[in-house]
């Protein structure tokens, strides 16, 4: 694999790294990510990140199980086998809810699930190394391309030494 | 920001809630006419349109004075900008204590038969009213001692909701946090009262109509039915009163946690209500049944109707995380709440009190604007009593900072 | 964010994010200490005579339970709906005060989670042991079959398989997905190979890229708010195996808000068992604060207090009814043969949590340990009670009996405890028990330094205030 190079601005907390993140998008340049040890309100919108659809994708899940269930139990309990029990009709709506509520949930949650570890690039094998590895303990990291900065790269460290970088690195990653 | 802010109630304001005061007056009238000419369906339609809207109004009333207890205890920081509103709401209190008092006039006046148990030796085994199932329970549901209970209501209720206020006006003048901290304790009292009183209310008011049915959910029940409708009054005030200008600290953030309320409680009332009717019809036992038989077999469109108001269109027009912050989409929903919850009252009062031939017409959409007027008239007059804004409160400065 | 400097800090100390860090992934590095290894014993021990009962109960049949008729549910059930019941505070936490948007739950999030987690794993060995063939668990489920047979739909128990199923499934996932980032964490600190690559496949790769927070974020809120009606419905559909049927005692509609109300507050009890523990032992002092058991006793007087109104209703409406065996039934409650365990689960449930009130004793360990024991032998009770006096002596006179455990189904239940502390005390070990991001995320607007700041502000605008209005 390509070796693949960073630009590394290293803050120490998130309210600078806020400033930072505004100031470098103002500028114009294209950030490649930002890492950080928890999730920083108002991140995603000042980086431009796009909002996430997960919750859409869970309601489809959740809508297609709990329909299916529905179509399944009814089938089951008057074409496939039907059994009187307890004297009830043998479409016994009211007794079906409890086990479609939960399968809504259930479908819901496990599909949700599922679509969160494939976009956000989880798995226990395939990995990508941290870019450094204390983004996970106490610091702030705000990562470019360093390849699509080519000549501006000395600018870029200029920015960030401007806005608070306590340190600024760079990385390569095979 | 103009934190001294008081609400004008204008004369045009005024009239209108004067004009929905007059068309229940009115409606009341031609309808008592009609009832002292010997018209026996208007009588019972004139009584149990009252309790109806007793109980309903009643239930937004205490549900306001409930939002802010529960605040206090939980420490609660977010609501305080549209605090005045609950507040104000809980001042209605008394008036409903009047409404009730009408009820009571009547029962003991023999007026109205909403509750069979009233009835002349309904315990007297040599009566032809004999019946022995409520004489079992005549201890309890009999005109004094239910007297007695409805004045202890409603003097517990008034007291707790006078006495916030009174601190909250306090807190105004004075500041600091003196009157947060009394105003906890109260809180937490009041919760105590309140937690055994709102069931029992609920028996004494509407579950003992239907004299031969019990369940022990009915209490919890008719709490949620009026908790989910508070919240949807105070949603509406909240957008009237930034629809005229006030209130400019409340924004979205606020409304949408309002909104989540509405949501989260319509659910939560659906539960109850499943609940409430699952079991009774799984076990299929007769005496329990025979609730819900009169009124799926008499009232069918009423029954689904009142499920799908008050549960199916909140929960898929309240889903998604914008619904919940545009004030159009709120209010609309909120008045559909409203109506649909009126509808639940209305349904637990006719069948029993009335019989199987009980209509809703133009007398109950009368009488419903008229309280509703007078409803009006005295939160929006309570709310101009102090300013809008409870500035002094310890949570306002978060309140105004408050962000989803 | 501002934050009224009258609430107390849920971080004290004086830390920072990486002193956070250390803190709590400290106790998942180097040696077990000797606490945990005694107590490990012993809850191998127990759980190994739990595993014989097990097996001696597969092996000669449940008569062993000494269970017959009428009572043909004894100590079984009632400690399954006990560890049900336990688990919800795990998720109510994580959900219903995420919602609520109530920041101390993040000290104490991450071990009521785990602990839902291993209670529902206790509560569904029951059901496993108890359905007849273990060895074909699957038969429950509705897949077609040449048995020609489908499970029966209008049953509540089988309504329990989906509800444990779902709650089982979707608290592990909700509490994995939290773990995550704080098991990155561990990975980015590991000194040994081993250590590392075990953390590298636990943590999935985990980066901290905001477009992964914002995901994160998405799907807590979204699993949040599916979790919070499923904690209700868990409990509830648990209540519909009473509740459905036509028992005095049993058949009566406050059932699903009561179970919930009782769930939650046994559950409650057993996080504070565990964190008074657990936050003395490993040093989490400073983010298990007095204020966090304080407003979780205070949740234990709201639920404690709804379970106590619940029975008042009953009695109420049992009396009202005019049902004269829904009258025995808890006449027979208060003064028949069980009476002794009707009046402990009154003391333990009813009055002794109203010592909640008194502030001191709520911010008071020792006082707090020993009532959230109480509460969950009161809880116990409960389930008993309301199993065996209603099963003991319903309609038919000449069918009264009385029912008293074996040493099988004792044992069994101490395996239970065994299984449960076993996975806790693994837990402890290898994962984080506090949720290291999730601190550090309110660090900014709840450390003491923060409170401190706000506090100086809100003076410095009073004195501004004070100077504006004099001059």
């Amino acid at each position: 694999m390509a070796t693949k190079k960073y630009l590394l601005g290293i803050f120490d907390d998130e309210i600078t790294l806020m400033k930072a993140v505004k100031g470098v998008r103002a500028a114009g340049t294209k950030i490649y990510d930002v890492y950080t040890p928890f999730p920083v309100h108002g991140l995603d919108d000042a980086m431009g990140l796009r909002h996430t659809r997960l919750h859409t994708a869970g309601f489809l899940f959740g809508a297609t199980g709990v329909l299916l269930m529905f179509l399944y139990i009814t089938w089951i309990n008057t074409v496939n086998y039907p059994i009187i029990v307890g004297g009830k009709p043998y479409f016994a709506l009211p007794a079906y809810i409890p086990v479609l509520f939960e399968i809504t949930v259930l479908s819901a949650s496990v599909g949700m699930v599922i679509a969160y570890f494939v976009r956000n690039g989880l798995s226990p094998i395939r990995q990508e190394p941290p870019l450094d590895s204390r983004a996970t303990d106490h610091k702030f990291v705000v990562a470019f391309d360093a390849e699509e900065l080519s000549g501006e790269m000395d600018n870029v460290k200029e920015l960030l030494a401007e806005h608070g970088a306590s340190e600024i690195n760079e990385k390569e990653i095979d | 920001m103009n934190m001294s802010e008081h609400f004008q109630f204008t004369s045009g304001q005024k009239r209108n809630a004067f004009i929905l005061m007059g068309i229940g007056a009115l409606t009341l009238v031609i309808g008592i006419i009609m009832a002292l000419s010997g018209n026996h369906t208007m009588q019972e339609k004139i009584w149990t349109g009252i309790l109806t809207n007793n109980m309903f109004f009643l239930g937004l009333s205490l549900a306001g004075l409930f939002f802010i207890a529960v605040n206090y205890i939980g420490y609660g920081g977010w609501y305080v900008t549209v605090k005045r509103i609950p507040e104000a709401m809980s001042m209605f209190i008394p008036y409903m204590g009047v409404g009730m008092l009408v009820i009571l006039i009547g029962l003991w006046a023999h007026w109205h038969h909403i509750y069979h148990w009233a009835a002349e030796g309904i315990a007297d085994p040599n009566s032809p009213n004999y019946d022995r199932l409520i004489a079992g329970k005549v201890s309890y549901l009999n005109k004094p001692f239910f007297t007695i209970r409805i004045i202890a209501y409603f003097a517990i209720w008034t007291f707790f909701a006078y006495s916030l206020r009174r601190l909250s006006i306090q807190e105004d003048q004075l500041g600091g946090v003196s009157q947060y901290n009394k105003s906890k304790v109260l809180a937490a009292v009041f919760l105590i009262f309140f937690g055994i009183t709102s069931s029992s209310m609920s028996w004494d008011f509407v579950m003992s109509i239907d004299s031969h049915w019990y369940s022990t959910l009915f209490g919890w029940y008719t709490f949620s039915t009026l908790f989910v409708s508070g919240i949807a009054a105070i949603i509406l005030f909240t957008i009237f009163l930034k629809s005229k200008g006030y209130l400019p600290q409340v924004n979205q953030e606020h409304l949408h946690d309002l909104g989540k309320f509405m949501f989260a409680f319509s659910v939560f009332w659906a539960y109850l209500w499943f609940s409430q009717f699952m079991l009774i019809w799984y076990a299929n036992i007769g005496e329990a049944t025979a609730y819900f038989k009169a009124r799926l077999d008499h009232y069918p469109f009423l029954f689904y109707m009142i499920l799908v108001i008050n549960f199916v269109v909140p929960f898929f027009a309240l889903m998604t995380r914008n619904s919940k912050r545009q004030m159009g989409t709120l209010a609309t929903i909120a008045v559909i709440v409203l109506i649909g919850h009126w509808f639940d009252y209305f349904l637990m009062i006719i069948p029993g009190a009335t019989g199987n031939e009980a209509s809703f017409g133009i007398f109950e959409i009368g009488l419903t604007i008229g309280y509703a007027g007078l409803f009006l008239f005295v939160v929006l007059k309570e709310l101009t009593k102090t300013s809008l804004v409870a500035a002094k409160h310890p949570f306002f400065k978060e309140s105004l900072e408050h962000h989803t | 964010m501002f934050v009224s400097p009258i609430r107390e800090p849920l971080i004290t100390g004086n830390k920072d994010y990486h002193q956070i860090t250390e803190d709590i992934a400290r106790p998942t590095e180097g040696r077990p200490q000797i606490g945990w290894i005694i107590g490990m014993g012993i809850a191998q021990v127990a759980l190994l005579l739990g595993v014989f009962m097990m097996l001696w109960t597969i092996w000669y049949g449940i008569g062993t339970w000494n269970l017959n008729r009428t009572v043909g549910w004894g100590w079984d059930i009632t400690n399954f709906v006990w560890w049900i019941g336990i688990g919800h505070a795990g998720t109510l936490i994580s959900a219903i005060l995420l919602l609520f948007r109530q920041k101390w739950r993040t000290g104490v999030n991450r071990a009521a989670e785990a602990m839902t987690i291993f209670a529902v794993l206790c509560a569904a060995l029951y059901p496993g042991i108890h359905m007849g063939r273990l060895w074909v668990p699957f038969y429950i489920f509705p897949y077609p079959n040449t048995r020609a047979v489908w499970p029966n739909f209008d049953s509540p128990l089988l309504w329990d398989v989906f509800a444990i199923s779902t709650y089982f499934t979707v608290s592990l996932l909700f509490w994995y997905i939290g773990l995550i980032p704080d098991l990155a964490t561990l990975r980015d600190r590991a000194k040994s190979t081993l250590r590392k690559n075990i953390y590298k496949a636990l943590s999935f790769g985990w980066r901290g890229s905001a477009k992964q927070w914002q995901r994160f974020e998405s799907i807590s809120l979204v699993l949040a708010g599916l979790a919070t009606p499923l904690v209700l419905s868990v409990h509830t559909i648990v209540s519909f195996d009473f509740a459905t049927s036509v028992i005095p005692g049993w058949h009566t509609t406050i059932f699903p808000p009561y179970f919930v109300a009782g769930a939650i507050f046994s559950g409650f009890a057993m996080v504070l068992t565990l964190m008074i523990i657990t936050r003395k032992i490993l040093h989490l002092e400073d983010y298990i604060t007095i204020g966090h058991i304080e407003s979780m006793n205070k949740v234990i007087i709201l639920t404690g207090s709804i379970v106590g109104i619940a029975y008042t209703t009953e009695l109420f409406v049992a009396w009202y009814s005019g049902n004269i065996y829904e009258q025995y039934a808890f006449l027979n409650r208060a003064m028949g043969p069980y009476a002794w365990a009707y009046w402990i689960m009154m003391t333990c449930n009813v009055f002794s949590p109203q010592l909640m009130w008194i502030k001191k004793l709520r911010r008071n360990l020792v006082a707090t340990f020993i009532l959230s024991i109480i509460i969950n032998i009161g809880m116990w009770f409960e389930r008993f009670v309301i199993i065996v006096t209603s099963l003991h002596r319903d309609f038919l006179p000449s069918s009264w009996t009385y029912y008293v455990p074996t040493f099988v189904e004792v044992g069994i239940f101490i395996g239970t405890l065994g299984i449960f502390f076993t996975l806790f005390l693994l837990f402890a070990r290898t994962f984080p028990v506090i949720a290291i991001a999730e601190v550090k995320s309110i660090w900014r607007t709840s450390s003491n330094q923060a409170i401190e700041k706000f506090q100086q502000q809100e003076e410095a605008e009073a004195a501004a205030e004070k100077e504006t209005a004099t001059v």
